[in-house]
């Protein structure tokens, strides 16, 4: 790696206006930049524009050239149930989880930043549930809440309690998303506890002094500090959630009938069916939703950074 | 909350969170354990045992059986190992640039990697499947690694941007001023240095990868090819009649689960600070 650049070599790093200093500094950094943009450009940027082109076009490539059809496929959507109900469901999906991940991620963090010796073990059990691959947490899980042989619906059913989990549309709902809290609260309870250790000690010692109790410290002083961490963290599952898709494939297959069906698995769906320009347009009808996210997520930051 | 506990004097409280939490992490772990080393018969059993009456291992060689397990675990082990091993090199020396060699448009080429982590994986898919369909990539390595370690460079980069923005950047100076060109500097200096950084992605990114189930499921259709994760569905679906060989998948699963908790255990120091080095930025 060692190029051919003779010694002796002035301070490159110098904001001198030579610039042949510059240059060599600038073939360095593209040279070291090419190999990520190469596969960002060929597996991400290219991919997104296309997708919106395809979008505009009838395309099933087993059949037709593919033609411009106009806004056809966002009409069609419109009348579909199915995608109508995967939007409705995604929604549903991104938000609860994410909402009750913050709420349960904030009770672990604080659990894991008590004062008291924590075994070592309970850190480490914590990232389990996240390092483990979803397809295994999906089928397990799916198995528990089986209607028959499911120890979920048996330890339930001795309490008096009959849910059929995964054949009710809403239970099934219910069944994805508390998989979905399960897997990932862990991820946001570490990303959290690194907000709390950052509070600054004395500020609970003088809340104390001054006869503040647990509860009125928690939402004076904690909550306020880690709000913006809070929202940074709540925007990335957001994003990172709306683009679940092995979820639901493995534990529901969207089903009940498609009450579990997100917008991710339509459109894995419509891609393994060859429908390639209604799936582009599914993704289209993704990559606003990502936009509505940023923007909640930047009027979010706007109204925390006000209020500190 | 720890203001609270300490209040309270809340060591039993603190304790039973710890309890709770624990079985609630590990009660399924224990399902897919348990039911692993069950005799099929007594897993189809209403009302379900919560502990089996016998313990037998039938079911791992039983599921080797029924599918080539060990073809898939080589095909997982060189799929992460690739995408993992690519990612962190390709990441590094990105970050690198990105950090210390500022070159007109470098913030946005910087902005652009951290906003395209939002775009969905999923939502790319046909475009991607139209090149790899024309290129003849599909149920090749080189395709499935290409895919996976652009997926998770973004986040890499990141992380290896805010680890060279601590470095102090005196030792750099001092070497180049003694003569020393950016090449041997980054090598003898920046990379010994970024070791921590680098240590920390590869276990991530391998964990991240080996789980990974869209791309091998979409581009690996034949088993030469094929991850585990895309095995175990193939194993649920190839089942006779209607009900999942529970038995079977159980056993997939606890030997695919091994190498990522073995991971977790030895590496959850380092698991940690890389993955809210990116939050707390």
């Amino acid at each position: 790696m060692v190029a051919n650049v003779s010694p002796p070599q002035a301070v490159t790093r110098a904001r001198s206006p030579q610039l042949t200093l510059n240059q060599r500094r600038y073939l360095a950094a593209a040279l070291l930049l090419a190999p990520v943009i190469l596969l960002r450009l060929f597996t991400t940027l290219y991919p997104f524009l296309q997708t919106i082109v395809l979008s505009f076009h009838e395309y099933n490539p087993a059949f037709t050239p593919r033609t411009y059809v106009g806004l056809e496929n966002f009409e069609k959507i419109a009348a579909d149930i199915v995608v109508k109900s995967s939007i409705e469901f995604t929604l549903i999906f991104v938000f609860g989880s994410t909402f009750f991940q913050l709420f349960f991620g904030v009770m672990v963090a604080s659990l894991l930043n008590s004062r008291l010796r924590i075994p070592n073990f309970i850190r480490t059990i914590n990232l389990i549930p996240w390092a483990i691959p979803m397809v295994v947490a999906a089928v397990g899980w799916r198995w528990m809440f089986d209607g028959n042989y499911g120890w979920i619906v048996d330890l339930l059913r001795r309490i008096g309690l009959q849910i059929n989990w995964l054949t009710d549309p809403a239970s099934a709902r219910v069944a994805i998303l508390i998989v979905a809290i399960w897997k990932s609260t862990p991820f946001v309870a570490v990303s959290i506890l690194a907000g709390l250790q950052g509070v600054p000690e004395e500020l609970y010692e003088a809340a104390k002094v001054d006869g503040a109790n647990a509860w009125q410290s928690f939402w004076g002083i904690t909550l306020p500090l880690i709000m913006p961490l809070m929202v940074t963290i709540g925007m990335f599952m957001l994003v990172w959630q709306l683009a679940v898709f092995d979820l639901p494939y493995t534990m529901t297959a969207g089903g009940p009938g498609f009450a579990t069906s997100v917008l991710a698995y339509q459109v894995q769906q419509k891609v393994v069916t060859l429908n390639y320009g209604y799936a582009s347009a599914i993704s289209v009808i993704m990559f606003l939703i990502v936009g509505l996210i940023g923007a909640l997520g930047l009027a979010a930051f706007r109204r925390v950074q006000v209020s500190m | 909350m720890r203001a609270f506990l300490r209040q309270h004097n809340g060591r039993i409280t603190t304790y039973v969170g710890f309890i709770i939490f624990a079985i609630i992490v590990l009660f399924p772990f224990y399902f897919i354990v348990i039911s692993s080393v069950t005799p099929r018969y007594q897993i189809f059993q209403i009302p379900p045992r919560y502990f089996p009456e016998t313990l037998t291992l039938e079911n791992y060689p039983a599921m080797m059986n029924a599918i080539p397990f060990w073809q898939f675990y080589l095909n997982s082990l060189i799929f992460a190992l690739g995408s993992t091993i690519t990612s962190v090199l390709f990441s590094a020396m990105a970050g690198y640039a990105l950090a210390r060699l500022k070159f007109p448009g470098s913030n946005l080429v910087f902005l652009g990697l951290i906003l395209s982590i939002a775009l969905p994986q999923v939502a790319l898919l046909v475009p991607i499947r139209e090149i790899y369909n024309a290129l003849h990539l599909n149920n090749t390595y080189f395709g499935l690694i290409v895919l996976m370690s652009s997926l998770v460079t973004p986040f890499t980069v990141w992380i290896m941007v805010s680890f060279v923005h601590q470095i102090p950047v005196e030792i750099e100076e001092a070497a180049l001023i003694d003569g020393a060109t950016i090449w041997q500097t980054i090598l003898r200096i920046v990379l010994p240095t970024m070791r921590p950084a680098i240590a920390t992605m590869l276990i991530i990114n391998f964990i991240i990868s080996w789980n990974e189930l869209l791309y091998p499921l979409i581009f690996a259709t034949r088993n030469d090819t094929k991850t585990l994760s895309v095995g175990l569905i193939s194993l649920g679906r190839e089942a006779m009649g209607t009900s999942r060989p529970w038995d079977l998948m159980s056993a997939m699963s606890v030997l695919t689960i091994v190498p990522v908790i073995v991971l977790v255990i030895f590496g959850q120091r380092a698991i940690v600070s890389g993955l809210t080095r990116g939050a707390v930025k």
